[in-house]
Protein backbone atom coordinates (compact mmCIF):
# COMPACT_ATOMS: atom_id res chain seq x y z
CA UNK A 1 0.00 0.00 0.00
CA UNK A 2 1.37 3.33 -1.03
CA UNK A 3 0.73 6.10 1.40
CA UNK A 4 0.09 9.70 0.55
CA UNK A 5 3.60 11.06 0.09
CA UNK A 6 5.18 14.43 -0.49
CA UNK A 7 6.36 13.21 -3.88
CA UNK A 8 2.86 12.46 -5.15
CA UNK A 9 1.51 15.75 -3.78
CA UNK A 10 4.14 17.72 -5.66
CA UNK A 11 3.43 15.69 -8.74
CA UNK A 12 -0.30 16.29 -8.52
CA UNK A 13 0.25 20.03 -8.06
CA UNK A 14 2.41 20.14 -11.19
CA UNK A 15 -0.08 18.03 -13.13
CA UNK A 16 -2.80 20.49 -12.15
CA UNK A 17 -0.66 23.38 -13.37
CA UNK A 18 -0.09 21.66 -16.73
CA UNK A 19 -3.81 20.92 -17.05
CA UNK A 20 -4.66 24.48 -16.10
CA UNK A 21 -2.39 25.84 -18.82
CA UNK A 22 -3.79 23.35 -21.33
CA UNK A 23 -7.44 24.08 -20.61
CA UNK A 24 -7.41 27.76 -19.68
CA UNK A 25 -7.68 29.39 -23.14
CA UNK A 26 -10.76 27.36 -24.01
CA UNK A 27 -12.21 28.00 -20.57
CA UNK A 28 -11.57 31.68 -21.18
CA UNK A 29 -13.31 31.51 -24.52
CA UNK A 30 -16.37 30.09 -22.78
CA UNK A 31 -16.20 32.56 -19.89
CA UNK A 32 -15.86 35.51 -22.26
CA UNK A 33 -18.98 34.40 -24.10
CA UNK A 34 -20.87 34.54 -20.80
CA UNK A 35 -19.65 37.90 -19.50
CA UNK A 36 -21.47 41.20 -19.78
CA UNK A 37 -19.92 44.13 -21.64
CA UNK A 38 -19.39 46.09 -18.47
CA UNK A 39 -17.46 43.20 -16.95
CA UNK A 40 -15.45 42.51 -20.11
CA UNK A 41 -14.32 46.09 -20.53
CA UNK A 42 -14.32 47.15 -16.89
CA UNK A 43 -11.55 47.65 -14.40
CA UNK A 44 -11.73 44.16 -12.92
CA UNK A 45 -11.86 40.70 -14.47
CA UNK A 46 -14.84 38.39 -14.11
CA UNK A 47 -13.18 35.01 -13.60
CA UNK A 48 -16.22 32.73 -13.89
CA UNK A 49 -18.93 32.35 -16.53
CA UNK A 50 -22.29 33.93 -15.76
CA UNK A 51 -24.71 31.16 -16.68
CA UNK A 52 -27.70 33.47 -16.62
CA UNK A 53 -26.41 34.79 -19.93
CA UNK A 54 -26.73 31.48 -21.82
CA UNK A 55 -29.24 33.21 -24.12
CA UNK A 56 -26.24 34.64 -25.96
CA UNK A 57 -25.80 31.20 -27.53
CA UNK A 58 -29.30 31.17 -28.98
CA UNK A 59 -28.72 34.69 -30.28
CA UNK A 60 -25.29 33.84 -31.72
CA UNK A 61 -26.45 30.70 -33.46
CA UNK A 62 -29.33 32.44 -35.19
CA UNK A 63 -27.55 35.67 -36.12
CA UNK A 64 -26.30 36.58 -39.58
CA UNK A 65 -24.66 33.82 -41.56
CA UNK A 66 -23.76 31.70 -38.53
CA UNK A 67 -26.19 28.82 -39.25
CA UNK A 68 -25.04 28.78 -42.87
CA UNK A 69 -21.37 28.73 -41.84
CA UNK A 70 -21.90 25.78 -39.56
CA UNK A 71 -23.92 23.97 -42.20
CA UNK A 72 -21.19 24.56 -44.80
CA UNK A 73 -18.55 23.36 -42.38
CA UNK A 74 -20.59 20.25 -41.76
CA UNK A 75 -21.05 19.53 -45.47
CA UNK A 76 -17.33 20.04 -46.15
CA UNK A 77 -16.39 17.88 -43.18
CA UNK A 78 -18.81 15.07 -44.05
CA UNK A 79 -17.74 15.09 -47.69
CA UNK A 80 -14.06 15.06 -46.79
CA UNK A 81 -14.70 12.21 -44.39
CA UNK A 82 -16.58 10.13 -46.95
CA UNK A 83 -14.19 10.71 -49.83
CA UNK A 84 -10.99 10.20 -47.89
CA UNK A 85 -12.23 6.98 -46.26
CA UNK A 86 -13.45 5.59 -49.60
CA UNK A 87 -10.09 6.37 -51.22
CA UNK A 88 -8.05 5.54 -48.13
CA UNK A 89 -9.30 1.98 -47.57
CA UNK A 90 -8.00 0.46 -50.83
CA UNK A 91 -4.78 2.45 -50.56
CA UNK A 92 -4.17 1.17 -47.04
CA UNK A 93 -4.98 -2.36 -48.15
CA UNK A 94 -2.54 -2.18 -51.04
CA UNK A 95 0.22 -0.87 -48.79
CA UNK A 96 -0.48 -3.40 -46.07
CA UNK A 97 -1.05 -6.65 -47.95
CA UNK A 98 0.76 -6.54 -51.25
CA UNK A 99 4.31 -6.21 -52.36
CA UNK A 100 4.62 -4.49 -55.69
CA UNK A 101 7.08 -2.46 -57.68
CA UNK A 102 7.37 1.08 -56.40
CA UNK A 103 5.88 0.28 -53.00
CA UNK A 104 8.71 1.91 -51.07
CA UNK A 105 8.47 4.94 -53.32
CA UNK A 106 4.71 5.15 -52.75
CA UNK A 107 5.25 5.07 -48.98
CA UNK A 108 7.85 7.81 -49.08
CA UNK A 109 5.76 9.95 -51.45
CA UNK A 110 2.80 9.54 -49.14
CA UNK A 111 4.81 10.70 -46.17
CA UNK A 112 6.27 13.63 -48.08
CA UNK A 113 2.78 14.95 -48.79
CA UNK A 114 2.60 15.71 -45.08
CA UNK A 115 5.51 18.04 -45.62
CA UNK A 116 3.85 20.22 -48.25
CA UNK A 117 2.17 23.29 -46.77
CA UNK A 118 -1.39 23.94 -47.95
CA UNK A 119 -0.25 27.49 -48.67
CA UNK A 120 2.28 26.15 -51.20
CA UNK A 121 -0.28 24.27 -53.27
CA UNK A 122 -3.00 26.85 -52.92
CA UNK A 123 -1.90 28.80 -56.03
CA UNK A 124 -1.67 25.89 -58.49
CA UNK A 125 -4.82 24.34 -57.02
CA UNK A 126 -6.57 27.67 -57.47
CA UNK A 127 -5.65 27.59 -61.18
CA UNK A 128 -6.67 23.94 -61.51
CA UNK A 129 -9.98 24.52 -59.74
CA UNK A 130 -10.76 27.51 -61.91
CA UNK A 131 -10.36 25.32 -64.98
CA UNK A 132 -12.49 22.57 -63.46
CA UNK A 133 -15.12 25.05 -62.27
CA UNK A 134 -14.55 24.04 -58.63
CA UNK A 135 -14.02 27.52 -57.20
CA UNK A 136 -16.76 28.79 -54.89
CA UNK A 137 -18.08 25.29 -54.46
CA UNK A 138 -18.29 23.10 -51.39
CA UNK A 139 -17.35 20.13 -53.54
CA UNK A 140 -14.11 21.83 -54.56
CA UNK A 141 -13.21 22.38 -50.91
CA UNK A 142 -13.98 18.74 -50.18
CA UNK A 143 -11.62 17.69 -53.00
CA UNK A 144 -8.79 19.89 -51.73
CA UNK A 145 -9.20 18.91 -48.07
CA UNK A 146 -9.32 15.22 -48.99
CA UNK A 147 -5.98 15.45 -50.79
CA UNK A 148 -4.34 16.57 -47.57
CA UNK A 149 -5.93 14.18 -45.09
CA UNK A 150 -5.96 11.10 -47.33
CA UNK A 151 -2.33 10.06 -46.57
CA UNK A 152 -2.97 10.26 -42.83
CA UNK A 153 -6.16 8.21 -43.14
CA UNK A 154 -4.29 5.64 -45.24
CA UNK A 155 -1.49 5.31 -42.67
CA UNK A 156 -3.96 4.87 -39.82
CA UNK A 157 -5.91 2.20 -41.68
CA UNK A 158 -2.76 0.44 -42.86
CA UNK A 159 -1.67 0.03 -39.25
CA UNK A 160 -4.98 -1.64 -38.40
CA UNK A 161 -4.93 -3.96 -41.43
CA UNK A 162 -1.31 -4.92 -40.63
CA UNK A 163 -2.56 -6.23 -37.30
CA UNK A 164 -5.09 -8.65 -38.83
CA UNK A 165 -3.66 -12.17 -39.14
CA UNK A 166 -3.19 -13.12 -42.79
CA UNK A 167 -4.54 -16.60 -42.06
CA UNK A 168 -8.07 -15.18 -42.02
CA UNK A 169 -7.62 -13.99 -45.58
CA UNK A 170 -6.02 -17.27 -46.65
CA UNK A 171 -9.13 -19.15 -45.57
CA UNK A 172 -11.36 -16.84 -47.57
CA UNK A 173 -9.06 -17.08 -50.56
CA UNK A 174 -9.19 -20.87 -50.49
CA UNK A 175 -12.97 -20.54 -50.54
CA UNK A 176 -12.58 -18.59 -53.77
CA UNK A 177 -13.12 -15.03 -52.56
CA UNK A 178 -11.72 -12.21 -54.66
CA UNK A 179 -9.40 -9.65 -53.06
CA UNK A 180 -12.09 -6.98 -53.08
CA UNK A 181 -14.53 -9.30 -51.33
CA UNK A 182 -11.86 -10.23 -48.81
CA UNK A 183 -11.26 -6.56 -48.09
CA UNK A 184 -14.92 -5.65 -47.62
CA UNK A 185 -16.14 -8.84 -45.91
CA UNK A 186 -13.16 -9.76 -43.74
CA UNK A 187 -10.86 -6.80 -43.18
CA UNK A 188 -13.28 -3.92 -42.89
CA UNK A 189 -15.47 -5.38 -40.12
CA UNK A 190 -12.33 -6.19 -38.14
CA UNK A 191 -10.92 -2.67 -38.36
CA UNK A 192 -14.24 -0.95 -37.60
CA UNK A 193 -12.96 0.97 -34.54
CA UNK A 194 -9.95 2.29 -36.44
CA UNK A 195 -12.19 3.09 -39.36
CA UNK A 196 -14.35 5.16 -37.04
CA UNK A 197 -11.27 6.98 -35.77
CA UNK A 198 -10.09 7.68 -39.31
CA UNK A 199 -13.55 9.00 -40.11
CA UNK A 200 -13.38 11.34 -37.10
CA UNK A 201 -9.96 12.60 -38.11
CA UNK A 202 -10.88 13.28 -41.72
CA UNK A 203 -14.21 14.81 -40.69
CA UNK A 204 -12.53 17.35 -38.44
CA UNK A 205 -9.69 18.04 -40.80
CA UNK A 206 -12.42 19.26 -43.16
CA UNK A 207 -14.20 21.04 -40.31
CA UNK A 208 -11.04 22.86 -39.22
CA UNK A 209 -9.61 23.70 -42.63
CA UNK A 210 -9.05 27.38 -43.32
CA UNK A 211 -6.50 28.12 -46.08
CA UNK A 212 -8.37 26.57 -49.00
CA UNK A 213 -11.70 27.83 -47.74
CA UNK A 214 -10.56 31.43 -47.46
CA UNK A 215 -8.85 31.33 -50.85
CA UNK A 216 -11.32 29.33 -52.93
CA UNK A 217 -14.62 30.46 -51.41
CA UNK A 218 -15.05 34.16 -52.06
CA UNK A 219 -18.81 33.67 -52.22
CA UNK A 220 -20.28 34.10 -48.70
CA UNK A 221 -22.79 31.34 -49.43
CA UNK A 222 -20.11 28.65 -49.45
CA UNK A 223 -17.94 30.00 -46.64
CA UNK A 224 -17.51 27.66 -43.68
CA UNK A 225 -17.29 28.60 -40.02
CA UNK A 226 -13.48 28.71 -40.05
CA UNK A 227 -13.55 31.58 -42.54
CA UNK A 228 -16.47 33.27 -40.83
CA UNK A 229 -14.79 33.14 -37.42
CA UNK A 230 -11.45 34.31 -38.79
CA UNK A 231 -13.30 37.30 -40.21
CA UNK A 232 -14.20 38.32 -36.65
CA UNK A 233 -10.54 38.82 -35.73
CA UNK A 234 -9.82 42.51 -35.68
CA UNK A 235 -13.42 43.32 -36.50
CA UNK A 236 -15.29 45.34 -33.89
CA UNK A 237 -18.93 45.55 -34.93
CA UNK A 238 -19.91 42.05 -33.74
CA UNK A 239 -20.29 41.73 -29.96
CA UNK A 240 -17.38 39.82 -28.48
CA UNK A 241 -19.75 37.48 -26.62
CA UNK A 242 -21.34 36.44 -29.92
CA UNK A 243 -17.92 35.83 -31.47
CA UNK A 244 -16.80 33.69 -28.55
CA UNK A 245 -20.10 31.80 -28.43
CA UNK A 246 -19.80 30.86 -32.12
CA UNK A 247 -16.20 29.92 -31.48
CA UNK A 248 -17.18 27.65 -28.59
CA UNK A 249 -19.84 25.92 -30.68
CA UNK A 250 -17.29 25.49 -33.47
CA UNK A 251 -14.54 24.18 -31.18
CA UNK A 252 -16.43 21.83 -28.85
CA UNK A 253 -17.30 19.01 -31.28
CA UNK A 254 -13.77 19.02 -32.70
CA UNK A 255 -12.22 18.73 -29.26
CA UNK A 256 -14.68 16.09 -28.03
CA UNK A 257 -14.32 13.80 -31.03
CA UNK A 258 -10.57 14.21 -31.35
CA UNK A 259 -10.13 13.14 -27.77
CA UNK A 260 -12.09 9.97 -28.53
CA UNK A 261 -9.94 9.19 -31.55
CA UNK A 262 -6.69 10.46 -30.01
CA UNK A 263 -4.89 7.13 -29.75
CA UNK A 264 -5.44 6.35 -33.43
CA UNK A 265 -4.49 9.82 -34.66
CA UNK A 266 -1.19 9.65 -32.87
CA UNK A 267 -0.35 6.18 -34.14
CA UNK A 268 -1.29 7.09 -37.70
CA UNK A 269 0.75 10.25 -37.81
CA UNK A 270 3.82 8.71 -36.27
CA UNK A 271 3.53 5.55 -38.40
CA UNK A 272 3.69 7.66 -41.53
CA UNK A 273 6.88 9.30 -40.34
CA UNK A 274 8.53 6.00 -39.42
CA UNK A 275 8.11 4.79 -42.98
CA UNK A 276 9.64 7.92 -44.41
CA UNK B 1 15.80 -11.10 -42.24
CA UNK B 2 15.87 -14.62 -43.68
CA UNK B 3 12.87 -15.66 -41.61
CA UNK B 4 10.74 -12.83 -42.88
CA UNK B 5 11.65 -13.75 -46.43
CA UNK B 6 10.78 -17.38 -45.99
CA UNK B 7 7.48 -16.55 -44.35
CA UNK B 8 6.49 -14.01 -46.97
CA UNK B 9 7.52 -15.66 -50.21
CA UNK B 10 5.34 -18.78 -50.10
CA UNK B 11 2.33 -16.69 -49.14
CA UNK B 12 2.49 -14.64 -52.27
CA UNK B 13 2.67 -17.85 -54.24
CA UNK B 14 0.26 -19.97 -52.18
CA UNK B 15 -3.00 -19.59 -54.14
CA UNK B 16 -3.02 -22.44 -56.62
CA UNK B 17 -3.04 -21.41 -60.29
CA UNK B 18 -6.59 -22.63 -60.86
CA UNK B 19 -7.93 -20.22 -58.23
CA UNK B 20 -5.97 -17.44 -59.82
CA UNK B 21 -7.70 -17.90 -63.09
CA UNK B 22 -11.06 -17.92 -61.36
CA UNK B 23 -10.41 -14.55 -59.77
CA UNK B 24 -9.15 -12.17 -62.43
CA UNK B 25 -8.24 -9.58 -59.81
CA UNK B 26 -5.90 -11.93 -58.02
CA UNK B 27 -3.12 -11.32 -60.52
CA UNK B 28 0.01 -9.21 -60.37
CA UNK B 29 -2.20 -6.24 -61.20
CA UNK B 30 -4.25 -6.62 -58.02
CA UNK B 31 -2.18 -4.21 -55.90
CA UNK B 32 -2.38 -1.54 -58.58
CA UNK B 33 -6.13 -1.97 -58.73
CA UNK B 34 -6.29 -1.05 -55.04
CA UNK B 35 -3.64 1.61 -55.36
CA UNK B 36 -5.04 3.38 -58.40
CA UNK B 37 -7.96 5.44 -57.05
CA UNK B 38 -6.07 7.15 -54.25
CA UNK B 39 -2.85 7.22 -56.25
CA UNK B 40 -4.45 9.02 -59.18
CA UNK B 41 -6.27 11.34 -56.81
CA UNK B 42 -3.07 12.34 -55.05
CA UNK B 43 -1.25 12.75 -58.36
CA UNK B 44 -3.92 15.14 -59.58
CA UNK B 45 -4.32 17.16 -56.38
CA UNK B 46 -0.82 17.01 -54.92
CA UNK B 47 1.72 15.85 -57.51
CA UNK B 48 0.50 17.86 -60.46
CA UNK B 49 0.07 21.12 -58.48
CA UNK B 50 3.53 20.66 -57.01
CA UNK B 51 5.03 20.40 -60.49
CA UNK B 52 3.01 23.43 -61.55
CA UNK B 53 4.38 25.34 -58.60
CA UNK B 54 7.91 24.27 -59.54
CA UNK B 55 7.37 25.54 -63.08
CA UNK B 56 5.85 28.81 -61.82
CA UNK B 57 8.93 29.46 -59.73
CA UNK B 58 10.91 29.90 -62.95
CA UNK B 59 8.44 32.35 -64.46
CA UNK B 60 7.28 35.90 -64.02
CA UNK B 61 3.58 35.45 -63.37
CA UNK B 62 0.91 37.67 -61.88
CA UNK B 63 -2.07 36.30 -60.01
CA UNK B 64 -4.25 38.69 -61.99
CA UNK B 65 -3.23 37.16 -65.31
CA UNK B 66 -1.81 33.71 -64.55
CA UNK B 67 -1.93 32.34 -68.08
CA UNK B 68 0.52 34.99 -69.23
CA UNK B 69 3.82 33.78 -67.82
CA UNK B 70 7.29 34.45 -69.04
CA UNK B 71 10.15 32.01 -68.44
CA UNK B 72 12.87 33.86 -66.57
CA UNK B 73 15.08 31.01 -65.37
CA UNK B 74 16.50 31.49 -61.91
CA UNK B 75 15.68 35.20 -61.70
CA UNK B 76 13.07 34.75 -58.96
CA UNK B 77 15.55 32.83 -56.83
CA UNK B 78 18.31 35.35 -57.46
CA UNK B 79 15.89 38.10 -56.51
CA UNK B 80 14.72 36.59 -53.24
CA UNK B 81 18.15 35.48 -52.10
CA UNK B 82 19.61 38.92 -52.71
CA UNK B 83 16.81 40.69 -50.83
CA UNK B 84 17.47 41.43 -47.19
CA UNK B 85 13.78 40.97 -46.48
CA UNK B 86 13.95 37.32 -47.55
CA UNK B 87 17.06 36.74 -45.48
CA UNK B 88 15.10 38.12 -42.57
CA UNK B 89 12.27 35.72 -43.42
CA UNK B 90 14.66 32.77 -43.37
CA UNK B 91 15.98 33.96 -40.03
CA UNK B 92 12.48 34.29 -38.55
CA UNK B 93 11.60 30.84 -39.88
CA UNK B 94 14.74 29.36 -38.33
CA UNK B 95 13.99 30.91 -34.94
CA UNK B 96 10.35 29.85 -35.13
CA UNK B 97 11.22 26.25 -36.03
CA UNK B 98 14.00 25.83 -33.47
CA UNK B 99 12.05 27.34 -30.58
CA UNK B 100 8.95 25.32 -31.53
CA UNK B 101 10.83 22.04 -31.73
CA UNK B 102 12.79 22.57 -28.52
CA UNK B 103 9.80 24.08 -26.72
CA UNK B 104 7.20 21.47 -27.67
CA UNK B 105 9.53 18.58 -26.96
CA UNK B 106 10.76 19.82 -23.60
CA UNK B 107 7.32 20.88 -22.37
CA UNK B 108 5.76 17.71 -23.80
CA UNK B 109 8.43 15.50 -22.23
CA UNK B 110 7.96 17.25 -18.89
CA UNK B 111 4.20 16.76 -19.04
CA UNK B 112 4.59 13.11 -20.07
CA UNK B 113 7.01 12.35 -17.22
CA UNK B 114 4.67 14.05 -14.75
CA UNK B 115 1.65 12.08 -15.92
CA UNK B 116 3.45 8.77 -16.16
CA UNK B 117 3.25 8.26 -12.42
CA UNK B 118 0.46 6.73 -10.40
CA UNK B 119 -2.08 9.18 -9.10
CA UNK B 120 -5.83 9.48 -8.89
CA UNK B 121 -7.52 10.83 -11.99
CA UNK B 122 -4.58 9.95 -14.19
CA UNK B 123 -6.72 8.95 -17.16
CA UNK B 124 -8.79 12.13 -16.92
CA UNK B 125 -5.60 14.19 -16.81
CA UNK B 126 -4.25 12.39 -19.87
CA UNK B 127 -7.42 13.15 -21.81
CA UNK B 128 -7.57 16.80 -20.75
CA UNK B 129 -3.96 17.53 -21.62
CA UNK B 130 -4.68 16.72 -25.26
CA UNK B 131 -7.29 19.47 -25.57
CA UNK B 132 -5.11 22.23 -27.06
CA UNK B 133 -4.00 19.97 -29.85
CA UNK B 134 -7.60 19.12 -30.71
CA UNK B 135 -8.73 22.75 -30.94
CA UNK B 136 -9.13 24.17 -34.46
CA UNK B 137 -6.36 26.61 -35.39
CA UNK B 138 -8.82 29.39 -36.21
CA UNK B 139 -10.41 29.16 -32.77
CA UNK B 140 -6.97 29.17 -31.16
CA UNK B 141 -5.95 32.28 -33.09
CA UNK B 142 -9.22 33.95 -32.11
CA UNK B 143 -8.92 33.32 -28.38
CA UNK B 144 -5.18 34.04 -28.34
CA UNK B 145 -5.78 37.39 -30.03
CA UNK B 146 -8.44 38.27 -27.46
CA UNK B 147 -6.27 37.13 -24.55
CA UNK B 148 -3.43 39.46 -25.57
CA UNK B 149 -5.77 42.34 -26.46
CA UNK B 150 -3.90 45.53 -25.63
CA UNK B 151 -6.55 46.99 -23.33
CA UNK B 152 -8.80 44.27 -21.98
CA UNK B 153 -6.93 41.05 -22.67
CA UNK B 154 -6.38 38.85 -19.64
CA UNK B 155 -2.68 38.45 -20.39
CA UNK B 156 -2.06 42.17 -20.43
CA UNK B 157 -4.14 42.68 -17.30
CA UNK B 158 -2.09 40.08 -15.43
CA UNK B 159 1.22 41.39 -16.77
CA UNK B 160 0.27 44.93 -15.78
CA UNK B 161 -0.85 43.79 -12.36
CA UNK B 162 2.52 42.21 -11.63
CA UNK B 163 4.37 45.14 -13.15
CA UNK B 164 5.61 43.38 -16.28
CA UNK B 165 3.33 45.22 -18.68
CA UNK B 166 4.42 45.40 -22.28
CA UNK B 167 5.53 48.93 -23.18
CA UNK B 168 2.89 50.39 -25.46
CA UNK B 169 0.44 47.70 -24.45
CA UNK B 170 -0.13 45.76 -27.63
CA UNK B 171 1.83 42.51 -27.74
CA UNK B 172 0.91 41.60 -31.30
CA UNK B 173 1.82 45.07 -32.56
CA UNK B 174 5.26 44.93 -31.02
CA UNK B 175 8.22 43.77 -33.08
CA UNK B 176 9.75 42.42 -29.87
CA UNK B 177 6.80 40.52 -28.40
CA UNK B 178 4.73 39.36 -31.38
CA UNK B 179 7.00 36.43 -32.24
CA UNK B 180 7.27 35.20 -28.64
CA UNK B 181 3.47 35.42 -28.33
CA UNK B 182 3.02 33.33 -31.46
CA UNK B 183 5.68 30.88 -30.29
CA UNK B 184 3.97 30.43 -26.94
CA UNK B 185 0.63 29.86 -28.66
CA UNK B 186 2.18 27.31 -31.03
CA UNK B 187 3.93 25.45 -28.22
CA UNK B 188 0.70 25.50 -26.22
CA UNK B 189 -1.12 23.90 -29.11
CA UNK B 190 1.50 21.28 -30.03
CA UNK B 191 3.01 20.10 -26.74
CA UNK B 192 0.07 17.75 -26.07
CA UNK B 193 0.89 15.75 -29.18
CA UNK B 194 4.43 15.27 -27.91
CA UNK B 195 3.14 14.38 -24.45
CA UNK B 196 0.70 11.77 -25.78
CA UNK B 197 3.33 10.11 -27.99
CA UNK B 198 5.90 10.06 -25.19
CA UNK B 199 3.37 8.77 -22.65
CA UNK B 200 2.81 5.71 -24.80
CA UNK B 201 6.56 5.33 -25.34
CA UNK B 202 7.10 5.49 -21.57
CA UNK B 203 4.81 2.45 -21.17
CA UNK B 204 7.67 0.26 -22.34
CA UNK B 205 10.16 1.60 -19.80
CA UNK B 206 10.75 -1.26 -17.38
CA UNK B 207 9.35 -0.01 -14.07
CA UNK B 208 11.27 -2.40 -11.82
CA UNK B 209 14.59 -1.54 -13.44
CA UNK B 210 13.90 2.13 -12.90
CA UNK B 211 12.92 1.60 -9.27
CA UNK B 212 15.90 -0.61 -8.49
CA UNK B 213 18.21 1.91 -10.13
CA UNK B 214 16.80 4.58 -7.84
CA UNK B 215 17.02 2.30 -4.80
CA UNK B 216 20.66 1.60 -5.54
CA UNK B 217 21.17 5.23 -4.69
CA UNK B 218 21.29 6.41 -8.25
CA UNK B 219 19.82 9.87 -8.66
CA UNK B 220 16.62 10.55 -10.51
CA UNK B 221 18.55 12.17 -13.35
CA UNK B 222 20.91 9.24 -13.65
CA UNK B 223 18.00 6.77 -13.69
CA UNK B 224 16.36 8.85 -16.39
CA UNK B 225 19.49 8.87 -18.50
CA UNK B 226 20.24 5.18 -18.20
CA UNK B 227 16.79 3.60 -18.05
CA UNK B 228 14.24 5.97 -19.56
CA UNK B 229 16.16 7.90 -22.20
CA UNK B 230 17.24 4.90 -24.33
CA UNK B 231 13.61 3.78 -24.55
CA UNK B 232 12.14 7.12 -25.57
CA UNK B 233 15.05 8.28 -27.74
CA UNK B 234 13.60 6.96 -31.02
CA UNK B 235 10.26 8.64 -30.25
CA UNK B 236 12.01 11.92 -29.49
CA UNK B 237 13.84 11.73 -32.81
CA UNK B 238 10.60 11.08 -34.63
CA UNK B 239 8.84 13.92 -32.82
CA UNK B 240 11.68 16.30 -33.61
CA UNK B 241 11.21 15.49 -37.29
CA UNK B 242 7.43 15.91 -37.15
CA UNK B 243 7.62 19.14 -35.16
CA UNK B 244 10.19 20.57 -37.59
CA UNK B 245 8.04 19.78 -40.61
CA UNK B 246 4.87 21.01 -38.94
CA UNK B 247 6.52 24.25 -37.82
CA UNK B 248 7.84 24.95 -41.31
CA UNK B 249 4.36 24.55 -42.78
CA UNK B 250 2.36 26.25 -39.98
CA UNK B 251 0.16 28.92 -41.45
CA UNK B 252 -3.22 29.69 -39.89
CA UNK B 253 -2.06 30.67 -36.44
CA UNK B 254 0.56 33.15 -37.61
CA UNK B 255 -1.49 34.50 -40.48
CA UNK B 256 -4.53 35.16 -38.33
CA UNK B 257 -2.64 36.61 -35.39
CA UNK B 258 -0.20 38.95 -37.17
CA UNK B 259 -0.16 38.35 -40.98
CA UNK B 260 3.63 38.22 -40.65
CA UNK B 261 3.83 41.68 -39.10
CA UNK B 262 4.60 43.99 -37.45
CA UNK B 263 7.41 44.97 -39.84
CA UNK B 264 7.84 41.33 -40.95
CA UNK B 265 8.87 40.30 -37.45
CA UNK B 266 6.74 37.13 -37.67
CA UNK B 267 7.10 36.62 -41.42
CA UNK B 268 7.93 32.93 -41.82
CA UNK B 269 8.47 31.28 -45.21
CA UNK B 270 4.89 30.11 -45.56
CA UNK B 271 3.48 33.49 -44.54
CA UNK B 272 5.82 35.18 -47.02
CA UNK B 273 4.74 32.75 -49.72
CA UNK B 274 1.06 33.45 -49.13
CA UNK B 275 1.38 37.22 -48.96
CA UNK B 276 3.61 37.33 -52.07
CA UNK B 277 0.88 35.44 -53.91
CA UNK B 278 -2.31 36.95 -52.56
CA UNK B 279 -1.30 40.43 -51.42
CA UNK B 280 1.38 41.31 -53.97
CA UNK B 281 -0.18 39.11 -56.70
CA UNK B 282 3.30 37.85 -57.60
CA UNK B 283 2.83 34.08 -57.88
CA UNK B 284 6.20 33.57 -59.58
CA UNK B 285 8.12 34.88 -56.60
CA UNK B 286 5.69 33.14 -54.24
CA UNK B 287 6.43 29.83 -55.96
CA UNK B 288 10.18 30.43 -55.63
CA UNK B 289 9.76 31.10 -51.90
CA UNK B 290 7.69 27.93 -51.64
CA UNK B 291 10.31 25.86 -53.44
CA UNK B 292 12.97 27.07 -51.01
CA UNK B 293 10.68 25.79 -48.25
CA UNK B 294 10.25 22.43 -49.99
CA UNK B 295 14.02 22.04 -50.43
CA UNK B 296 14.61 22.89 -46.76
CA UNK B 297 11.99 20.34 -45.67
CA UNK B 298 13.50 17.70 -47.95
CA UNK B 299 16.93 18.36 -46.48
CA UNK B 300 15.51 18.01 -42.98
CA UNK B 301 13.82 14.71 -43.83
CA UNK B 302 16.95 13.35 -45.51
CA UNK B 303 19.20 14.43 -42.66
CA UNK B 304 16.81 12.93 -40.13
CA UNK B 305 16.64 9.55 -41.84
CA UNK B 306 20.43 9.56 -42.15
CA UNK B 307 20.82 10.31 -38.44
CA UNK B 308 18.24 7.66 -37.51
CA UNK B 309 20.01 5.04 -39.61
CA UNK B 310 23.37 5.85 -38.07
CA UNK B 311 21.94 5.73 -34.57
CA UNK B 312 20.42 2.32 -35.32
CA UNK B 313 23.73 1.03 -36.64
CA UNK B 314 25.53 2.23 -33.54
CA UNK B 315 22.92 0.62 -31.30
CA UNK B 316 23.23 -2.71 -33.03
CA UNK B 317 26.99 -2.72 -32.65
Amino acid sequence: MKKFTVGTTVRVVFVLIVLGVAVFPLYWMFTTSLTSDSNLFGKTVQPFPDFSRMGVYVQALTSGNVPLWLLNSFVIAAGTCLLSVILGIPLAYALSRFSFRGKALAGVALFLTQMLPEALLVVPLFALFRQLGLLNSLFGLIMADTAFVLPIVAFILKGAIDAIPRELEEAARVDGCRPLTILTRINLPLIAPTLAAAAVISFFSGWNEYVFAVTFAADPHVQPASVGLAGFIGELSTPLQTVMAVSVVYTLPAVAFYLLAQKYVVSGMTAGAVKG
Amino acid sequence: MTTSLTTKRPRAATPPPTRRRRSPLGSKWTPYFFLAPAGLYLLIFQGFPLLQELRLSFTRTSLLNPSNNEWIGFDNFVKIFSSSQFQHTLWVTLIYVIVCVVGTISVGLGAALLMNGNFRGRSVARALVAIPWAAPAVAVALIATWMVDSQYGIVNRVLNAIGLGVPGGSILNSTTYALPAILITTIWQLFPFVAVVLLSALQSVPKDVQESAMMDGAGVLWAFRVVTWPVIKPSIGLLALLMTIWSIRRFELIWLMTRGGPVNSTNTLVIDLYSQAFELNDIGTAAAVGMVGVVISLLVVTASSYITRRAEQEDSR
